[in-house]
């Protein structure tokens, strides 16, 4: 279903139809979800454009309310000084853009997950967040590309103590999602002690061959500035 | 001949040895100074819109604003032969009148201040104060402009502001809300408490933590009450608490637990030997 994708564009499955379609006069842009429970039609005032549908960052539906994720897992107790890589699995929200020459912009969002928020730290100074909860995996898993994405996770015990590890929290500026028959994106968790650590993307993919997501912000060309990834300040329990 | 006319007229002193053409100078540089504060704000809007919270780009734009032309309007004084060094010592006393005077304008302007400093508010939030509810939609020097739910307009001066208690429903992330369910004595509370929480655990911004907590608060007059409090994202929990109550007494009714009518248990006296339960009759 990822790709980029002339007005004749159309995929179904069990769970969605997605296309464009010429009907009255007007090319449409239509979405249906099988459960019934979300449908969108628009009208394409376009001829030489073009579709691109890729994952995106998993924070905007129901409405975007966040800029985090998430993501709580089985504990994991890492030893002191040491590093470790596991896989961890990620909600995906699928993007349609429509797309010219000079310009991109964001046409429809949907998912075929259900959503869920959470507070990381206290109310006063923590953050909401969209959580999700994945099991833990020591090689990359099996999963259904349109509903859930890997990530590589490389975790760097800095501290001099054992930790104990069950969840972790990304900001979404720093995404960088790609995408074939799996969807990924890799990641570094800086253990600095018990409380606190640091997230960060990696601007590759998790295998070869694979093509990078078109992001959000910049198809909705919000400027940002560049930051050094999440501090987890509230506990990594 | 006209061009001396004009110098004439130019040179007209007006009061002392203010002329004209003083006059003038000192209009055109503040009309300039605005202009340009006007092109400076309106650029500086464009530039860090995407990348300043709205609220502190307001703040930063009336700064930028009132400098330019306060800055312009002190730079051309001496035009008008005022020496501000004699304006402070005069001022003193003038100041004081004046201080006593606008002693209001001076709190209101003060408080704005402290308001802009100390941020308890800022633009979009939704508050309360002093019993005015709605979404704050600027904070001027002297006055904070509030958006009721109704939409109305309501002007609070920012003395009233800044020394009223406030209510802001937004400043945390998260809140809290909570309902009381009542179900009939026959029903199972603890089926009941299992049916509240499948509903909430599939809203999406009812939040995974902290947990919502379902108990059975207190065994009432006609129910058996069970109190539900969870916690929503400020910037939507109002949706949350309207959707999720409904969608809660749909759910307990699906599974044959309804929430009761209030009743009573009438007993009449042994003599007649009758007694009668609300809803049914028991022959004597």
């Amino acid at each position: 279903m990822y790709g980029v994708y002339d007005y004749d564009f159309k995929f179904e499955n069990q769970e969605i139809t997605v296309g464009v379609e010429k009907r009255g006069g007007f090319l449409r842009y239509f979405r249906s979800l099988k459960n019934g429970s979300d449908n969108v039609e628009k009208i394409l005032a376009s001829d030489t454009g073009k579709i691109i549908v890729n994952p995106v960052e998993p924070l905007n539906l129901p409405k975007e309310i966040t800029n985090y994720l998430e993501i709580e897992f089985e504990p994991i107790v890492i030893e002191p000084n040491s590093y470790r890589k596991v896989y961890l699995k990620f909600p995906i929200e699928i993007g349609v853009f429509a797309a010219t020459k000079k310009s991109i912009d964001i046409l429809d969002i949907f998912s075929l997950n259900n959503q869920k928020y959470s507070l990381y730290g206290p109310p006063d100074s923590g953050v909401i967040c969209r959580w999700y909860k994945s099991d833990v995996f020591a090689g990359i898993p099996k999963t259904e590309i349109l509903k859930e994405g890997v990530i590589e996770l490389n975790i760097q015990n800095t501290s001099h103590e054992w930790v104990e590890m069950r969840r972790i929290v990304f900001e979404s500026y720093g995404m960088k999602i790609y995408y074939n028959d799996i969807v990924s994106m890799v990641a570094v968790v800086k253990i600095i002690n018990r409380m606190v650590a640091e997230t960060n993307f990696i601007n590759k993919p998790i295998k070869d061959g694979m093509k990078k997501a078109l992001e959000l912000y910049t198809a909705r060309r919000i400027p940002v500035v560049e930051r050094k990834g999440f501090l987890m300040e509230w506990g990594l329990k | 001949m006209g061009v001396e006319v004009m110098a004439d007229v130019l040179n007209t002193v007006i009061y002392n040895t203010i002329t004209v053409w003083d006059v003038l100078v000192v209009i055109v540089v503040v009309i300039l100074a605005i202009i340009i504060a006007k092109i400076v704000t309106l650029n500086l809007k464009k530039i860090l819109s995407d990348k300043v919270k709205k609220d502190v780009l307001e703040i930063i734009i009336k700064i930028v604003n009132y400098g330019i032309i306060l800055i312009a309007f002190l730079a051309v004084l001496p035009q008008l032969n005022i020496d501000l060094s004699g304006l402070l010592v005069a001022g003193g006393i003038a100041g004081l009148v004046i201080g006593f005077a606008s002693q209001s304008v001076v709190a209101n302007l003060v408080s704005g201040l402290f308001l802009m400093i100390e941020r308890p508010i800022r633009i979009g939030d939704q508050i309360s104060i002093e019993g005015v509810s709605g979404f704050v939609e600027d904070i001027h020097i002297f006055s904070t402009i509030i958006r009721t739910y109704d939409g109305i307009y309501i002007r609070i001066p920012n003395e009233k502001v800044f020394t009223s208690n406030i209510t802001n429903y937004v400043a945390n992330v998260a809140r809290r809300f909570e309902y009381l369910i009542g179900i009939r004595y026959a029903d199972d509370a603890d089926k009941a408490i299992e049916i509240i929480k499948k509903v909430i655990d599939a809203h999406p911004f009812a939040l995974k933590n902290p947990s919502p907590t379902i108990f059975v608060d207190e065994l009432g007059d006609s129910s058996v009450n069970i109190r539900v409090r969870i916690w929503a994202p400020s910037t939507v929990w109002y949706d949350v608490k309207m959707e999720l109550l409904w969608k809660i007494k749909v759910e307990l009714e699906r599974n044959g637990i309804e929430i009761p009518f209030p009743q009573r248990v009438i007993w009449f006296g042994d003599k007649g030997g009758v007694k009668v339960e609300s809803g049914k009759d028991i022959p004597a």
